[in-house]
């Protein structure tokens, strides 16, 4: 693979534009142990990283970063850690999951069980504290976001929207169809690592019917 | 020294240190809108610079002292009333044991900080007392201050040195803001309108951020792009055809085309935008925005040694 570009987002922050790539999330973890950076946040094809100009001139950190890509290999071969978790799926924990698999042609049960054979993995956290993105989700499902967000959905509520799951760690906004809720806590912070999830992982779903 | 909540206001919370490290995870910076004003507040009573504060929003606040206290208050109230006398922004006040301290609609400006000796004790998560509404954690109890909340803060009233900041570090509140900014990775679907154009600031702002309508190009069939990291600056154009610029809570990633970024030196300058106020951006290279946060820093070392925008 030859040396990804490095873009400037802004005066205080650099892209790597890596591809999308699950070794986004290793180069991730490897540039946030270096201590350099304020911030280290992985995108869909990016990683960028935040830093204060004052300690780190625009120009040292972008030649620091060359430096370090030219000799960082950007592996395939990483495994990530499987998390399993429950997901309840009765109508109460699954509001459109009736009218998504019925726009598919689908009975709920058969819908459940392409997402049950779906290789899902955390593509990315972010967007608000503890939300997970996770892609792999059968592509021949379809679900266009709602028209009108939902002002209220209960932690750990499964959003969907067509080829993605979006994990709802807090109880909030949402303006995916909501197919399910996890049972484990998925922001915690009584717990010493309140996070249960982190990009990279594989995610195995086991659905509670 | 013990403060009492009366009335919070539109929104006042407890913003300490901005957090760092967990963006990947969702979480935000979160601090103050206006940190230089916070600093300043906190500098007239002799706290570091981002000590815990009261972010008070347009005003309309009510404190009771409890015990003597030594405190000051910087940002978009230029005055308050203490026990019925005026009392000055920008300079180190004592408070008996008792007195009401109350804080009016500011003509211009957002946000004022109130500052006491010693910092507020709050909540500490992921290394910073700053409130983070939406997942309701740090600060006092992870919420907005309401009324009856009992405010803590180790410092001792003790009549003392009193300090005035000096006019020429008093930032001016206004209701037109020129801000500057660097293009983004998204700049080639704004184009040079933005350097030209005046954008008003709509009724739309919270601490996540702040609205601007005005001839903003509306994005290619809503385009989605593949959503990247944010950070608070980012001024990114919304499927309505209106722009949304990020404050110290917004979300970390997102996929709205993110067309310019207000630099470093002038994020502060967000928290200060009140509905209905105008807004120019004026163009930067990174190299430009560079040279500005020395200067700026320089500037404000004599005063504000430890502050760093």
């Amino acid at each position: 693979m030859s040396v990804p570009a490095i873009c400037p987002v802004g005066d205080d922050a650099l892209a790597v534009k890596v591809g999308e790539h699950a070794a986004r999330h290793a180069l991730a973890s490897v540039l946030r142990s270096s201590g350099t950076w304020l911030d280290v946040v992985p995108g869909k094809c990016e990683v960028t990283v935040q830093f204060d100009p004052l300690e780190l001139s625009p120009a040292k950190a972008q030649s620091l970063l060359v430096a370090l890509m030219k000799e960082y290999s950007l592996s395939e071969e990483i495994v990530f850690p499987i998390m399993t978790l429950h997901m309840l799926a009765d109508e109460a924990s699954a509001p459109d999951l009736p009218r998504i698999a019925a726009e598919n042609g689908l009975t709920p049960g058969v819908f459940l069980d392409r997402i049950d054979a779906s290789l899902l993995s955390v593509d990315m956290m972010g967007f608000t504290a503890g939300f997970a993105y996770l892609t792999g989700v059968d592509a021949r499902l379809v679900s266009p976001r709602l028209s009108i967000p939902r002002q209220r959905v209960p932690a750990g509520s499964v959003g969907m929207i067509t080829g993605q799951l979006g994990l709802y760690a807090l109880a909030g906004p949402a303006g995916w169809p909501i197919i399910g809720r996890i049972v484990e806590p998925l922001f915690d912070l009584s717990r010493h690592d309140p996070f249960t999830l982190e990009a990279g992982m594989r995610i195995k779903l086991v659905i509670e019917r | 020294m013990v403060l009492a909540v009366v009335k919070p206001g539109a929104l006042a919370t407890l913003q300490g240190s901005v957090r760092h490290g967990l963006r990947h995870q969702g979480i935000p910076g979160s601090g103050p809108a206006d940190a230089l004003s916070r600093a300043l507040a906190n500098r007239l009573v002799g706290n570091v610079p981002d000590a815990t504060a009261i972010e008070i929003t347009f005003g309309g606040a009510v404190f009771e002292f409890r015990e003597d206290a030594i405190f000051s208050f910087a940002g978009a109230c230029g005055a308050a009333e203490l026990s019925g006398a005026l009392v000055a922004a920008h300079e180190t006040q004592f408070a008996r044991r008792g007195d009401s301290l109350v804080f009016v609609h500011p003509p211009a400006g957002a946000r004022t900080y109130l500052a006491v000796a010693g910092g507020i004790r709050a909540d500490n998560v992921f290394g910073s007392a700053s409130t983070f509404l939406p997942a309701a954690f740090g600060g006092y109890s992870g919420r907005a201050l309401r009324s009856g909340d009992i405010l803590e803060a180790p410092g001792v009233a003790q009549e003392g040195v009193q300090l005035v900041t000096p006019e020429p570090f008093r930032p001016h509140m206004s209701r037109t803001h020129s801000l500057r900014a660097v293009p983004g990775p998204d700049y080639d679907e704004l184009g040079p309108a933005a350097w030209s154009e005046t954008f008003p600031a709509t009724n739309r702002m919270d601490r996540t951020g702040l609205e601007l309508s005005g001839p903003w190009p509306r994005p290619e069939n809503g385009a989605q792009k593949l959503s990247a990291a944010l950070f608070p600056g980012a001024v990114q154009l919304t499927p309505s055809g209106k722009a949304f610029v990020l404050l110290p809570d917004a979300q970390t990633t997102g996929g709205y085309p993110h067309v310019l970024q207000v630099i470093r030196a002038d994020r502060h300058l967000l928290g200060q935008i009140a509905p209905g106020d105008r807004l120019r951006f004026l163009r930067r290279s990174v190299d430009e925005a560079y040279s500005d946060l020395l200067a700026k820093t320089r500037y404000f070392a004599e005063w504000l040694p430890a502050f760093r925008f």
